[in-house]
């Protein structure tokens, strides 16, 4: 059986239709897919195309994908890190803290009540009267009492460390000092000797 | 005899001539020669066989959507499947440029309509080969999804080749293997690339050999040489276990439907000679 193996010069159908036509190969030895490719070919022709590298200004021609609540998106969480819930990806329908206060602050947007400088927090007063309550990463505005409670517990922690490691030290200063007595007592009786 | 109960059923406004047929030889032989152009009905089921398939073969080919993969998969199921999701913005291959619908934080997006479309044309060239009786050979080098790919390929009573690939596999084949070998009629890529992240051997091979190739495009592949390129995640165990059941419904609707097309031929092909 006649065949080409030209893969980068046209298609496979072109390349087993026009063997057919010069007589390469029989109408009987046609393949089983070329009448199933003829009635439907594909969307592009498969001819190979060299990959090579763009020259000069490259210019990206795929689009960014933003939508308008991505600056909202943003804004929360340089203010609050991860958000205190974590993603659940195995639910399809799953929606976060940050879709929570987005959707909340289009909605306080819309009823037009409150001035654009104080929607921000707007939206974080209402969701904490909801429950959810918003950690700030680094200033410590809302919720400083638990703030303040994490610090005291750092705090007893360091205390626990500061006097484990005092211990050790009085307790070493205890053994070097006991060493001098030991050795001024040798010293002391070995003058009388001499 | 034969002729006469043909005659009948065919014509049966000449039954009175008939008798007049069947009375003496001599008149036989008059009717035939006068009316030979009603024997000709006699020769029209020629070979049976052979236009019986001929019919069985082209008559799918009329139809749009003739195995209807349409009704398989939707819009909702590939993107519930995450077939969407593409690898990040520097792996991006310039030829899936117009696939791609956008870039999310430097994540390629794959548009989802032109994946639907691609994906419904490759399906109905697979059901079409597969109603013809053609091999098909499932390739992919994924280790995660190699036994997948192997189950898929077994229940549809196809092959599947998933592990090293041998330089003379297709095209040396008659050397490996002998002569008279029957090489696969389509190849299905899972995945085009091989281990290093290299266009797998078999898509040029295939193109050498002149073997068509359906193939699963991810955003770092080439899609230029795949006669049925479907641009979509192939990495995601979503997105592939979901290729792998539409690949397999639809070879074994088209070769049920084989079986199906070959009784109704043969019984129409018993009910015109009977």
């Amino acid at each position: 059986m006649a065949g080409s193996r030209l893969e980068k010069l046209g298609t496979v159908f072109s390349r087993t239709r026009d063997l057919m036509r010069s007589g390469a190969l029989a109408e009987a030895q046609k393949p089983l897919w070329f009448e199933v490719y003829a009635a439907f070919p594909p969307l592009r022709e498969p001819v190979y195309r060299e990959p090579r590298p763009r020259y000069g200004k490259v210019t990206d021609p795929i689009p960014p994908v933003l939508y308008p609540e991505d600056a909202v998106r943003a804004k929360f969480y340089e203010a609050y890190g991860n958000g205190p819930k974590a993603f659940e990806l195995s639910q399809l329908n799953f929606k976060s803290t940050c879709q929570r206060f987005v959707e909340k602050f289009i909605e306080l947007d819309k009823e037009g009540k409150t001035e654009p400088e104080k929607l921000f927090e707007e939206t974080g007063n209402q969701l904490l009267a909801e429950g959810i309550i918003l950690r700030r990463k680094g200033t410590a505005n809302v919720a400083q009492q638990t703030l303040q409670k994490t610090k005291t517990s750092d705090l007893g922690l360091e205390m626990n460390l500061q006097t484990m490691f005092e211990a050790k030290e009085r307790q070493q200063r205890k053994q070097d000092q006991e060493e001098e007595h030991l050795e001024s007592a040798d010293v002391q009786k070995e003058n009388p000797l001499s | 005899m034969a002729a006469a109960r043909l005659l009948r059923a065919v014509a049966p406004r000449f039954r009175g001539l008939e008798s007049l047929g069947k009375a003496a030889p001599r008149t036989s032989q008059l009717s035939s020669r006068l009316y030979g152009t009603l024997l000709a009905p006699e020769a029209n089921p020629p070979a049976d066989p052979n236009a019986i398939n001929e019919k069985l073969i082209t008559e799918p080919l009329k139809h749009s959507d003739f195995f209807n993969v349409k009704e398989l998969f939707s819009l909702k199921d590939l993107f519930d499947a995450r077939v969407h999701l593409g690898h990040k913005e520097g792996c991006r291959h310039r030829f899936m440029e117009p696939y791609i619908f956008g870039c999310r934080l430097e994540q390629d997006i794959i548009d989802l309509d032109q994946t639907v479309k691609h994906l419904q044309l490759a399906l109905n060239f697979t059901a079409h080969v597969a109603y013809r009786k053609g091999i098909i050979l499932f390739v992919s080098r994924n280790r995660q999804f190699g036994h997948l790919v192997e189950v898929t390929a077994k229940d549809c009573g196809e092959y599947a080749h998933t592990r090293y690939w041998q330089g003379g596999l297709l095209t040396n084949a008659h050397v490996q293997y002998g002569s008279g070998i029957r090489l696969p009629d389509l190849i299905i890529f899972i995945s085009t690339l091989n281990n290093v992240f290299e266009p797998h051997v078999a898509v040029r091979d295939a193109a050498k050999m002149n073997i068509p190739t359906v193939g699963v495009v991810d955003t770092n592949c080439n899609p230029s040489i795949i006669t049925y390129p479907i641009p979509g995640n192939d990495d995601s165990p979503l997105a592939v276990e979901l290729y792998c059941k539409l690949f397999k419904m639809t070879i074994t609707r088209a070769k049920n439907k084989r079986k199906q097309m070959e009784v109704l031929y043969g019984l129409q092909n018993k009910a015109e000679s009977g």
